[in-house]
């Protein structure tokens, strides 16, 4: 799927000009090198993110979890899985 | 139709590029945020120069705007910053200048941007769609009607909502010192980008001024929390389900895997009617008998892969 309206026609020259499909081939090879540079970044955060998560786990066990708007409750320790080795992927 | 994980992208830390595809006016300046590899359908940061002027003209895809410093005069009309666009394809705009200069937000839908000098629609344009208001003086904030919700302090302000597929296009914003203590998911794909402040999740830390994502389905976002505030606009492009959880360590096949248990749980006479009735493509609906959207065949891909590999 992907973004727009589906309820009319959402392009009327489906087929890419020569120009266009030349843009979009060298757009998408900086698009690569952007997603590069973020899972790099996204890295270089993994220290930090893991005392994040840590903090995240102890909070919803003592201050609360957001179920729904205001709504909270403290989630007990046997509701939190384990991690069993599990990584923490953050960008796909 | 897909595009790849983009998230965090802060706009700032890149250049402007002088757009030189052919046929586009003069005087555009523009930073890709991200770009469909199939069809070439992309967001852009877009910088009009002073004095920018464009004639009579439409694009041949449908588009969005959104002014966020300065200002268009489209036609009579002088649009400021929070002006909103949603033009259908091939719906012709009177011209445009600009005296100041303009910041603007656009994303093309369906293919990648053209410029067609007319002052009359396409053939087959349907210039009924066509929309546009001020958000910042037209519409007014409300609460999050969703359910589950976001915590308060998350407001919306709905700019285009598709009735067929209940994507929507959306100005949200979050009060100084929201805070939500969750990790959520979506069914769909969602895209925001900054206008102003700094939030930040637990998975990509801050996202400032500036700050884009495109998050593919089932990607796990939050908790979330913005000390000072932000002003953002996001696009989703079906219906917006929040999937809470709190587990910081599953993955996007088992959060669809969560999410097709629910909807069997939610929804177990439509989940059997799916399953049984020898359905390998999209039932008929009568409201819509020529509909041919069909996920199963053309928009299968939810997580792409640099190499074009995809999942599911």
């Amino acid at each position: 799927m992907t973004v727009g309206s589906q309820i009319g026609t959402g392009n009327l020259r489906p087929e890419m000009t020569n120009d266009e499909k030349k843009w979009v081939e060298k757009e998408l090879e900086e698009q690569i090198e952007r997603y590069e540079i973020i899972v790099k970044q996204m890295e270089d955060l993994t220290k930090e993110r893991e005392e994040w998560v840590a903090d995240f786990l102890k909070r919803i066990q003592t201050r609360g979890f957001h179920w729904h708007a205001e709504n909270k409750r403290v989630i007990s320790k046997d509701e939190v899985r384990p991690r069993d080795g599990r990584p923490l992927q953050v960008v796909y | 139709m897909a595009r790849p994980h983009i998230e965090p992208f802060v706009d700032r830390d890149v250049d402007f590029k002088n757009m030189d595809l052919s046929g586009m006016p003069n005087g555009i300046k523009y930073k890709i945020l991200s770009m469909d590899t199939d069809n070439g359908a992309c967001t852009l940061t877009v910088q009009y120069d002073a004095g920018f002027k464009q004639p009579p003209g439409f694009c041949y895809n449908e588009m969005e705007i959104f002014i966020q410093e300065g200002s268009l005069k489209v036609g009579d009309k002088l649009c400021l910053k929070g002006h909103y666009f949603f033009v259908p394809a091939g719906k012709s705009l009177p011209e445009i200048t600009s005296e100041t200069g303009a910041l603007l937000l656009i994303f093309y839908n369906f293919g990648p941007p053209s410029f067609q000098e007319s002052d009359e629609n396409h053939d087959n344009c349907d210039p009924s769609k066509y929309a546009n208001v001020n958000s910042y003086e037209g519409l007014d904030w409300t609460g999050n009607a969703l359910y589950p919700a976001t915590a308060p302090g998350c407001l919306l302000k709905m700019l285009h909502y598709d009735e067929k597929t209940h994507g929507m296009t959306f100005l949200y914003c979050m009060v100084p010192g929201f805070w939500q203590d969750n990790i959520s998911y979506h069914d769909c794909a969602e895209e925001a980008y900054h206008i102003w402040g700094t939030s930040w999740m637990m998975q990509f830390g801050d996202l400032p001024t500036g700050g884009y994502f495109w998050r593919p389905a089932y990607i796990n976002h939050g908790c979330f929390k913005s000390d000072h505030g932000i002003l953002a606009i996001g696009r989703t492009d079906g219906d917006l389900h929040n999937h809470f959880h709190h587990d910081p360590f599953s993955t996007p096949k088992e959060n669809a895997e969560r999410a097709a248990a629910r909807l069997a749980r939610q929804r177990p006479a439509m989940y059997k009617w799916i399953l049984t009735q020898d359905h390998n493509h999209v039932p008929h609906d009568f409201e819509n008998p020529d509909d041919h959207v069909d996920p199963t065949q053309s928009d299968t891909a939810q997580i792409i892969n640099p190499d074009g590999s995809h999942w599911p």
